[in-house]
This record gives C-alpha cells, structure tokens and sequence, in this order.
C-alpha cells in the first residue's frame, strides 16, 4: 500500500490523519495484511462463499401502528438539533 | 458467593434483592480494577424495591433476586450506553435491548455497566476509551477481551452472573484468562436487538459466572425469539438449568490432531491434557479429528469482521447522535473530523481494513476468499460433528498477558483468537471454563458443540466441575 492508496482509503472511510502518520499506518495495515494473506494460497474455487452460519428466513411484521413514536428522545441524543430537524452544517450555498 | 447460593437466599427470604443490591454497590464502589464504566445505584435500588414488592412474581425467575453487571454494549432505556467508546461516550438509548429487556423480566436487577474494548474491538480490553480492565488475579495483566470487564467482575465476586458478547472470542477468551465460565451461544440464540452492533454476522450475546450452573440460568433468561432480530432462531424451547443434570451418556469427544503445533505454551497444553483424563474419568471417550483448516480461520476472521465493521460503524457520522467534532465549517469536514477524533486507534485500523477489502479491485481476492475460507471452516465442522459429539481443545494460546503487548506485536493479539474463532465464523455453540491453574493464574479449556447443543455443553461441562474445583478458586 503506498500513500496515495492510503489517501483513498481514508477519504472512503472519512477518517482524517495528519501526513505525518502516514508511514506508521500503513506500516500498521500492511502488517496485518500480511496475517490475512495467509489464506490465498488455499485453492478453494470449488466453494461457495458463505456470509451466515444459518439459513435465514423472512421475517415481517404486521402493517399497524405501534405507538413507537419517539422523535423527541432521538432529537434529544442529536448533538445539535433545531425544532424538528436535526441540524448540520451548510449543505449548499 | 456463587450464583446458586445468591439466587438461593433471595427465594429462602434469607436476603432481600435490596440487600443484594447493596452488597455489591458496596463492592463496585470499592472497584480499583477499572472493571466498570458506569454504576446505577438509584435505579438499582428502585428495581430491588419492585422485586422484594412483588417476591411471589420473581420467586421462581430465572435470575430471582441477583445483581447482575451487563457489558456496554447492551442499549438500556435511559442509562447512558458507551460500547467502551468517547463517541458514545454521552449516548442514552431511548428503549432497552432484547437481552435488557429478558434479564429484568427475568429478575435481576442491573448494577453496574461493564468495561470493554472500544466497539468489542479487542482482546486485552485496552482498546476502551475508560482505559484498561485490570486481571482480578494479577493486576499487571490483562482479564482479555473484549468482555474483559464483564469477565472481571465474576472473577472478582461483585456480581454473580454477567453478560457479554462473543464474535471472535470476546466471552470466551476472558473468560479463560479471569478464571470462570463463559458461554458463546449458538448464533440467532440470543436476540442482537439493541446491541450495538461489531459484525453482525458473528456477534452473539451470552452468559458469564463462576460455573455452568450460573450460565444456564442466564441463558434461560438471554434466549429468546425476537422478531426484531430477523437472524434471530425460532428453535424449539429448552430449559437449560433443568437439563444440566440430564444424563447424556457416555460422549465422544473430539481432541484435535496436532494441536500442540499451534504455538499452544506449554502450562496450557499441560492443563489440557489433565482435562483429557477427568473426560475419560467421567466415562467419555476420546477421539482424535484432523482439523488443519483450523488456522486459516484466523485470515477470514480479519477480513470478514473488519468489512462488516466498516459498515456498520459508517453510521457514526455526528448527526443524529453520538459524539460531534465541534466548530466544522462544512458537512464533509464534519464526518470526517467527527470519526477521527471520536474512533480509538484499533477502530480506525479495522475501518480502514474493512474498506479496503470491500473496495473495487480487492472485493475478490479478499472479502470473497475470506467467505469461501468460512464455508471450508463450517464445512469441516459439519463433517466431524458427524463423527464426534462434542470438541474439546484449550481456549486460549497463553495465559493472562502483560499490559502494552499489543504495541510490540499486534499479530500476537489477533493470534489469541486463533482457538476462538472457528465457531463465529461457523456460528456454533461453545463454553470456555477453568481446566488449570499455573503460574498462579487460571487456564481456561473450551467445548465446542453443534448447532443449539447449549445444553450438553453445560451439562458436560456441570458434570466436570462437580468432581473438580478450578472454578472455585478466587483471586
């Protein structure tokens, strides 16, 4: 992984680190990257690929009103909200 | 005191759940481990009132009475809920997860909330935002993690019973390294409805104590079907504290070939083999499986949970709640300086990984390689479960570790999941209970089982502590 790989990365994840940390991240990354690549020697084109250990079902719900309105308790946990609206910064200019 | 005698002397009115709450404030307030993130004396106290009010309604719940410490990870209705992180570090859910909502239905009352690594990442518990969990044994070692407080807090007897949450080996691991027993329930057992969410798909909520008595009870209150979790089982009930004295015969147990070759340490490996002769004692039989497939699931793990991770934290953005970066200009600045400064160092590695593996270009070599590894894991599993009923193999590679190891080598720390792992990435049940003692500290020794085998894995593991008493030794 080189630097401008890193800076890629860290815009896609919206993580900022000062340039100066860059060497030591990917130092960090790429030594655990060395555990992972452990597995691609591992012929395994036969396989499915396997996202959950169980099968899953459907599950739904019936179309009614349950009463879980709870607007201002959510606007309350919001760091910074405006009557019914959370509040960020400028959008548009 | 152990579970049974706690839970025993509220039902005999020889304590009120009032007095029980007080004797373990008493304790938490005399913590010097950093074992708790935040206490909830007043509403304990409240709810001790409500439980000796109304004794004919709990006296036969699971949890009738006992104090019990939840990890906080678990949502609680108007009770702040940190996941061991400064972004969550003033956060108040509005409701109560399923697991909450179960164990005070089921009579216990809350405490205390317990120490962890930021967002479950971790197994040293250095990784909390509240700073380290101290070992109850030795307080220059790690208790593990990422249940570390959780785990700590059985061992150091200010509460009976405890939850954590397993997905690489979070209960288990410290579990073996404080010295109790811990349970990583088949996965879709336990509702994940308010628990902050890791990696989904592995993630499992599960009991703490000093034995498997205490486990089996607080998995009878964990379990439960919730269609609010869509991967939560609709499996058939089962009353697990009553089926720990079902007789299951005599087992064949699978010990796997090689296992020294893991870089298992010798104390480990001694204790092992002790337990290999209490199995034969009790009239198991031994059997050796191939499973050398079994390291590779250490390379999926670090793909899989670090991509799911990505996504899930991706909703930590400092709008609707959680901590924000103050004074940011524009919108884009705002999430970013919001993550940088409200993620610790460990989770801001595992998103960046998460987001590599899942990005164009590396979608292939590694996310869907690290999900074929995970067939081939589950694969192999299914294929010795058709042989053995049971495996049986050492938790954990080392004994309770310095403080800082992490620094000199993180590979190491990912390494200590090495024994823990297969049954996430399977979603399989397994229980982590003392086996040794050495070095004056305890060795832990794991039961895997088959999918929804909770019962013979307490069971088994009951018989075991009924003719030994490592889990009986305290700090």
């Amino acid at each position: 992984m080189d630097k401008i790989e890193l800076k890629n990365l860290l815009f896609l994840a919206r993580i900022n680190a000062d340039e100066k940390e860059h060497p030591e991240i990917i130092k960090k990354l790429q030594n655990t990257f060395n555990l992972i690549d452990e597995m691609q020697d591992l012929d395994l084109s036969d396989l499915e690929p396997l996202n959950n250990p169980l099968e899953l079902n459907n599950v739904s719900r019936k179309d009614e009103n349950n009463n879980r309105n709870k607007k201002k308790e959510f606007l309350d946990n919001s760091p910074e909200s405006d009557d019914d609206y959370f509040t960020v910064p400028k959008i548009i200019e | 005191m152990n579970f049974k005698d706690q839970r025993e002397k509220f039902r005999s009115k020889a304590i009120s759940a009032k007095e029980a709450v007080k004797e373990a404030m008493q304790k938490i307030k005399n913590d010097n481990l950093n074992i708790f993130i935040n206490d909830f004396e007043t509403q304990a106290l409240k709810q001790a009132d409500y439980i000796d009010n109304n004794f004919e309604k709990f006296k036969n719940t699971p949890l009738s009475g006992v104090p019990i410490a939840h990890k906080d990870i678990f949502c609680t209705n108007g009770l702040k809920t940190t996941c061991g992180s400064k972004m969550l570090e003033n956060f108040v859910p509005p409701y109560d997860s399923t697991v909450i909502k179960n164990c005070n239905e089921a009579g216990s009352i809350m405490v205390a909330k317990t120490n962890m690594d930021e967002f479950a990442m971790g197994s040293s518990n250095e990784t909390s935002y509240f700073g380290a969990v101290s070992n109850p044994w030795n307080s220059d070692l790690v208790p593990g993690g990422s249940s570390g407080g959780a785990a700590a807090c059985v061992a150091a007897d200010i509460t009976s019973i405890s939850t954590g949450t397993d997905t690489g080996g979070s209960i288990r691991q410290p579990a073996a390294l404080c010295g109790v027993t811990g349970l990583k329930p088949t996965y879709g057992l336990v509702s994940r409805w308010g628990m902050i969410a890791f990696c989904s798909s592995m993630d499992q909520a599960g009991p703490f104590s000093r034995d498997a008595f205490g486990c089996a009870a607080l998995l009878d209150a964990m379990a439960s079907y919730d269609e609010k979790d869509s991967t939560c089982s609709k499996r058939i009930e089962k009353n697990f504290e009553s089926l720990l004295t079902e007789n299951f015969g005599s087992l064949k147990i699978g010990v796997i070939k090689n296992i020294d070759s893991l870089g298992i340490n010798t104390d480990v490996m001694q204790s092992y083999e002790t337990s290999k002769s209490v199995l034969t004692g009790l009239g198991h039989k031994l059997k050796e499986v191939d499973f050398s497939e079994l390291s590779s699931g250490i390379c999926s793990y670090y793909v899989i949970a670090p991509a799911e991770c990505s996504s899930n934290l991706s909703r930590f953005d400092g709008v609707k709640y959680g901590y924000r970066a103050s004074n940011q200009k524009d919108i884009s600045n705002l999430y970013m300086e919001t993550r940088s400064e409200g993620f610790g160092d460990e989770v801001k590695k595992r998103i960046l990984i998460g987001t590599h593996v899942l990005s164009a270009g590396f979608y292939d070599a590694y996310y869907l390689q690290a999900q074929k590894v995970r067939r081939m894991i589950k694969n192999k599993f299914e294929s010795i479960f058709k042989d053995v009923d049971l495996i049986f193999m050492p938790t954990t590679l080392d004994q309770a570790f310095e403080k800082n190891r992490k620094d000199s080598d993180p590979n190491r720390m990912y390494k200590e999941d090495l024994l823990t792992i297969p049954a996430n990435l399977a979603g399989l049940p397994a229980i982590s209970f003392p086996n040794g003692f050495k070095n004056s500290l305890p060795v832990g020794g794991q039961f895997v089982g088959n999918y929804f085998s909770e019962d013979l894995l307490l069971a088994t593991t009951h018989k075991i502590q009924e003719v030994t008493d490592w889990h009986k030794m305290t700090p």
